[in-house]
């Protein structure tokens, strides 16, 4: 499904028309104030806080900080649409067992984030998806449990 | 704030959307620095011109020098094992930007031509003498980088000029920052050497004013090869005299001279073969 | 034990304050105070009423209009008078947040400035050494004293004087506030991400001139409280512009408008010494300047409260504080995880620190030979009760020495103790309601992310009843159903709410011992998808414990309560001001491991042990993950958090670019370590843990840079500069 001029957002499978949406318009809103999908989150707005975190073609991006036309047909996939993706389940699973998240406001975003790292570099180890972690703010866990579930999920550490 | 997105598919398009959007147009490649900016400004371009479908993606070696084209997302740097086997100052600066989701968008393009005075990129690529490649309605024409940047957030660009690629000599380099918080945060100076031949180096700073810039004194003083310690303190000693260091929220003049000395003493014996 | 709000929350289902809408709503912004003092001459709305969307735009004079019969003159939401910048002179209420936010740039506003209050440096900077200028702009003044001070500083063989000074820290919850407002006839409504929906109904019903009945709040998630979202801040705007629209109004403040309008922790500066005879810590005065910023005369609260501090918590023989509340033009001080105690920790137990030292004592001893124990009081007079330091010191000093043989030479030690008192205020009360397939609890709190309201009240029904978490939900309501409850904060939540759950599962025990025939109270079953009570032997599902309208009508409820506790300080002692009596004295001792970059004077926190006195540990993963988050926390205040303002009052970092709150890569691993056995009255003995976890990081990471680098830090936070400059000074 497409709009009228052939634009049209793919995110988590389906195609959303866009072509009503204003060239100015970030990702983050097209899909929280028209898509309705809201497990994305706003926060700062000027890329600092990790909140926003969607997939663009499988690699993180902040959606505040992305134009909703300048996704092109690359399919977006946000915390909704992640537990389709088994690194995506994975990553709830040991975020559950390890109570990596408090308050929850972060945690999409770093859900997404890991999501896509875990698929992106599949090889990497605990230091280096941590390390590529640091744009993700969480004000409430201390980080502590957020490591426990990267390190559950490398199987490498306590 | 409401402007028009046009995403022209030939460089020529590019060229005739913003020369008639004289002025009030603004050029997006991978758009975390412009959209950052334009959250908070109330002055918005009337016209923005995303770079997205000109075909000036990838980076390629040719020989020794690495050419990237200008909307090659900084991730794509990252990710080449070979700029970070032979460009090590690069790709350590590569990875001091923003985040892994910012590098994933972010360009080395928009990064030349946003110009921002405490960008990582800028001090490496002036120490490894990189060229700036710029196509415009006349053609291209090709300047180096240290003449291409003319002041905090002003380049040699000529609207509707854009950036077309950067090459960059492969050459061993190092890149050393200093910031508030280590992860993630702008830096108060960042110090580049790079070490393209027998005693030669290149020093260049950022963090500075009115942009980052080479540092000729420190460099004049290293003759030797490795430069033993009295040669490297006295390089780090010029480098903290030399630049014009400013005094921001970010930190004092005297403390990012301080870090200066530090961090060039400490890049030379890590080119040494010693641990920086 | 998995929280129950953790599925939705990974799964992106939970709906926080800034994620609801009400149909027909319209979007609002504020118009921001273009200086930070000033009176506002003429307030021109029209061409914000023409801008395209508009629906409502309201300032002083429509405040007045909307609200009549709170006198003439009284605006408090649109003050005709500016007390810092960005303060709100005027909101907007559009269809769209882009038109509101360009109709409020259109609001014209002609503004005389008045003299500008800064900062203390600038308001007062002789004091104390030279008295106070009669014209001195104080909010407050606080005094105390006790024994023969002069005296003791007379007869002391030594003596230790030191000056600190710290900085405006933000909270930052991720999530700003955000709230929805709407009118049905006579009773105003709003929907908001509050830590306190009850303290939200109680300002914001001042503030409008409404009575409770006329006031409904409801809580929605919390994307993070840590104090700031204690008060009403959004819901008067947004409030008076859905009374202006007549539809529903949701407010959220930018990111940036978080960091300008938030009330906080401002800066302080103080003095103290110590005065030694023989290896005894005999008397202490201190004095505080705290930066109130624009809170209204009378309306103090932290200057009392946080120069208790700065006595540390020790046996004296005489003692001496006195502080002033400055105002400077600057949004109000307000609540932030433990408001200050971090930075009067980092300032006393600093000094205490370097005073051992001076004597060529080991400064762990020196404090153990000094703290508290049950029996002593405190120097306002006050009983300490069971108190965990000294056992938490023995614990912190035997780790001290593994580490030092362990760790690489270099590394720095340091030990902070830091203590604290939980105030449960007006108590709370919760009602509990028992069906044949769950048990209900029904209270006005959310959870803002601690646990204590999912993981916490459910422990304790858990406990107290026996059922499994699975058959227990939470139920919030609003004001207007809930049972009261001060609010979330102050490390009270478990030990007032917790205790209601308690007593509430008491009464409903009781009574289902009497159904049963029993003499004692029942215990709770589960089997199969039934419930099951036994007692004395029998036993017998719920459904047929119930009566009739019971089992139709919400099951069998009880009622619990906690009235809230304080404690009692000597008057005597009490010269000027208020100062105030907590309970469940609370220790923490933490030891952090640092080395220093003699250079660049970058601090690296290798290594982090937190040891709490809990009374009791209810939940561990819950009491864990507080005393991990509040680690981190406090080592941004230790290292990198800083609020800066101009000369012109302008908050110049307003953001996560220059306000820098730790990433992931800036904390080491924290050891938790809890400490049981010294029981507060908490259930089971519990001691709160919410804020305890911040207090003493400040002072243990500088303790350890200084004994990394023999240098000591008396400034907030320690920044690689100021560290650098300190270690070139010397």
């Amino acid at each position: 499904m497409s709009g009228p001029d052939g634009s049209a957002l793919v995110v988590n499978g389906r195609a959303h028309p866009i072509d009503g949406v204003p060239s100015h318009e970030r990702l983050l809103d097209t899909l929280r104030g028209r898509l309705d999908l809201k497990g994305t989150k706003e926060g700062c707005r000027t890329g600092n806080c990790g909140a926003c975190t969607v997939l663009v073609d499988g690699r993180s991006a902040l959606s505040c900080l992305v134009l909703t036309h300048e996704v092109g047909d690359e399919p977006v996939t946000t915390i909704e649409g992640i537990a389709a993706d088994p690194n995506g389940r994975r990553v709830q699973q040991a975020f559950l067992e390890e109570g990596a998240l408090q308050c929850g406001y972060c945690t999409p975003g770093f859900v997404v984030a890991l999501t896509g790292l875990l698929s992106e570099s599949p090889g990497a180890t605990a230091e280096e998806l941590l390390t590529d972690l640091q744009g993700n703010l969480c004000r409430c866990t201390g980080y502590a449990a957020i490591v426990r579930a990267v390190r559950t999920l490398r199987a490498e550490g306590p | 704030m409401g402007f028009e997105l046009v995403a022209p598919r030939s460089p020529e398009e590019a060229f005739r959307l913003l020369e008639e959007g004289a002025g009030a147009a603004s050029v997006l490649a991978g758009g975390t620095d412009l959209l950052f900016d334009l959250d908070r400004v109330t002055t918005a371009p009337r016209r923005v011109v995303s770079l997205r479908h000109l075909p000036w993606r990838g980076h390629a070696w040719q020989g020794d020098t690495l050419v990237v084209g200008s909307t090659e997302p900084l991730y794509e740097l990252e990710r080449d094992g070979s700029v970070a086997a032979r460009l090590p100052g690069l790709h350590t600066a590569i990875r001091a930007v923003g985040s892994r989701a910012l590098r994933h968008r972010a360009t080395l393009g928009g990064n030349l031509a946003r110009a921002a005075p405490a960008s990582d990129l800028l001090p490496i690529l002036l120490a490894l003498d990189a060229t700036v490649e710029i196509a415009g309605p006349a053609g291209t024409r090709r300047m180096e980088l240290d003449r291409f940047l003319l002041a905090s957030r002003t380049t040699a660009l000529r609207p509707p000029e854009l950036i077309r690629s950067v090459t960059v000599p492969a050459a061993p380099s190092v890149y050393l920052w200093q910031r508030v918080r280590p992860a993630n945060d702008i830096s108060q100076v960042g110090v580049a050497i790079a070490h393209p031949g027998p005693a030669v180096y290149r020093i260049a700073v950022g963090g500075i004013v009115p942009r980052p810039r080479r540092l000729p004194g420190a460099e004049a003083g290293l003759l030797s090869d490795p430069p033993p310690g009295p040669e490297r303190v006295r390089a780090a000693e010029e480098a903290a005299r030399e630049a014009p260091f400013p005094s921001d929220r970010r930190a004092t003049e005297e403390h990012r001279r301080r870090v200066v000395r530090a961090l060039v003493e400490r890049g030379l014996v890590h080119l040494a073969g010693g641990a920086a | 034990m998995i929280r129950a709000d953790a599925p939705a929350k990974l799964e992106g289902r939970i709906r926080f304050g800034t994620d609801r809408t009400r149909p027909g709503m319209l979007w609002a912004a504020l118009v921001p105070a273009p200086v930070a003092h000033g009176r506002i001459r003429q307030l021109d709305l029209d061409p914000a009423r023409r801008a395209p969307g508009v629906v409502a735009a309201i300032g002083a004079a429509e405040e007045r209009a909307l609200l009549p019969g709170r006198g003439a003159e009284a605006t408090p939401i649109f003050p005709g008078e500016i007390r810092y910048r960005n303060q709100p002179i005027a909101a907007i209420a559009a269809r769209s947040l882009e038109e509101a936010r360009a109709a409020a740039r259109a609001v014209r506003a002609e503004i005389e400035p008045l003299p500008l209050l800064a900062d203390l440096d600038s308001v007062l900077p002789g004091w104390p050494e030279e008295g106070l200028p009669a014209d001195a702009p104080i909010n407050a003044h606080v005094r105390a004293r006790h024994g023969d001070v002069e005296g003791e500083f007379a007869r002391a063989d030594r003596v230790r004087r030191d000056a600190f000074r710290t900085s405006g820290v933000a909270q930052v919850p991720l999530e700003p506030h955000a709230c929805i407002a709407w009118i049905e006839g006579e009773v105003w409504h709003v929907l908001t991400s509050t830590q306190s929906p009850f303290g939200v109904r109680e300002d914001a019903g001042e503030l409008l001139g409404l009575p409770p009945e006329r006031l409904v709040v409801e809580g929605s998630w919390v994307g993070g409280g840590f104090g700031g979202k204690v008060a009403a801040l959004v819901e008067p705007y947004a409030l008076l512009l859905a009374a202006a629209s007549g539809a529903p109004v949701r407010l959220a403040l930018t990111y940036r408008e978080e960091f300008q309008l938030t009330r906080s922790t401002l800066p302080a500066r103080v003095w103290i010494a110590s005065a030694v005879r023989g290896g005894h810590l005999t008397a202490r005065t201190v004095r505080l300047l705290l930066d109130t910023g624009g809170s209204l005369p009378g309306r103090d609260f932290a200057t009392g409260y946080a120069i208790a501090f700065l006595l540390g918590p020790y046996r004296l023989d005489a003692f001496e504080v006195e502080g002033y509340a400055v105002r400077t033009h600057k949004p109000p001080f307000g609540s932030h995880r433990a408001p200050l105690a971090p930075q009067c920790t980092f300032a006393a137990d600093g000094h205490t620190d370097a005073l051992a030292r001076d004597l060529g004592v080991d400064p762990v001893a020196f404090r153990r030979a000094h703290v508290w124990t049950a029996g002593d009081r405190t120097a306002l007079g006050q009983e300490v009760g069971p108190f965990g330091a000294a056992a938490a010191l023995d614990r912190a000093r035997a780790l001290q020495e593994e580490w030092r043989r362990s760790m690489p030479a270099g590394t720095g030690l340091g030990v902070g103790l830091g203590y604290w008192s939980t105030g449960t205020g007006a108590g709370g009360e919760v009602r509990l309601s028992l069906t044949p397939e769950r048990l209900t609890i029904h209270e006005g709190e959310r959870e803002i992310g601690s646990g204590s309201v999912v993981r916490g009240l459910v422990a304790m029904a858990e406990r107290t009843l026996g059922l499994p978490a699975d058959r227990i939900v939470l139920e919030y309501g609003d004001t207007a159903t809930a049972p009261y409850d001060a609010g979330v904060f102050g490390s009270r939540t478990l030990g007032a709410l917790g205790q209601a759950v308690g007593a509430a599962a008491h009464e409903l025990t009781a009574e289902l011992g009497r159904r049963l025939g029993a003499a004692g109270p029942a215990r709770l079953g589960v089997e199969g998808d039934e419930l099951w009570a036994a007692a004395d032997g029998r036993r017998s599902p719920i459904a047929q414990l119930l009566t009739p309208g019971e089992r139709d009508h919400g099951g069998l409820l009880r009622t619990g309560r906690h009235y809230g506790r304080s404690g009692a300080i000597d008057p005597a002692r009490v010269h000027a001001g208020e100062f105030y009596a907590y309970h469940d004295f609370t220790a923490s001792v933490h030891l952090a491991a640092v080395q220093v970059d003699r250079e660049t004077g970058q601090v690296t926190v290798l290594r982090y042990a937190a040891i709490q006195d809990a009374g009791r540990v209810i939940d561990p993963p819950t009491f864990r993950a507080q005393v991990e988050g509040g680690v981190a926390m406090g080592l941004g205040t230790a290292l990198t958090e800083e609020m800066l303002w101009g000369p012109d009052g302008r908050l110049e970092n307003p953001g996560l670019l220059d306000y820098r709150v730790p990433t992931l890569l800036e904390i080491p691993p924290i050891e938790v370590i809890p400490l049981e056995g010294f029981p507060g009255a908490g259930p089971e003995g519990a001691k709160g843990v919410g804020e305890p976890p911040i207090i003493p990081v400040p002072a243990a990471v500088a303790n350890a840079v200084a004994d990394a680098t023999g240098v000591r830090l008396y400034e907030l936070p320690l920044t690689p500069e100021r560290v650098a400059r300190a270690l070139m000074a010397r």
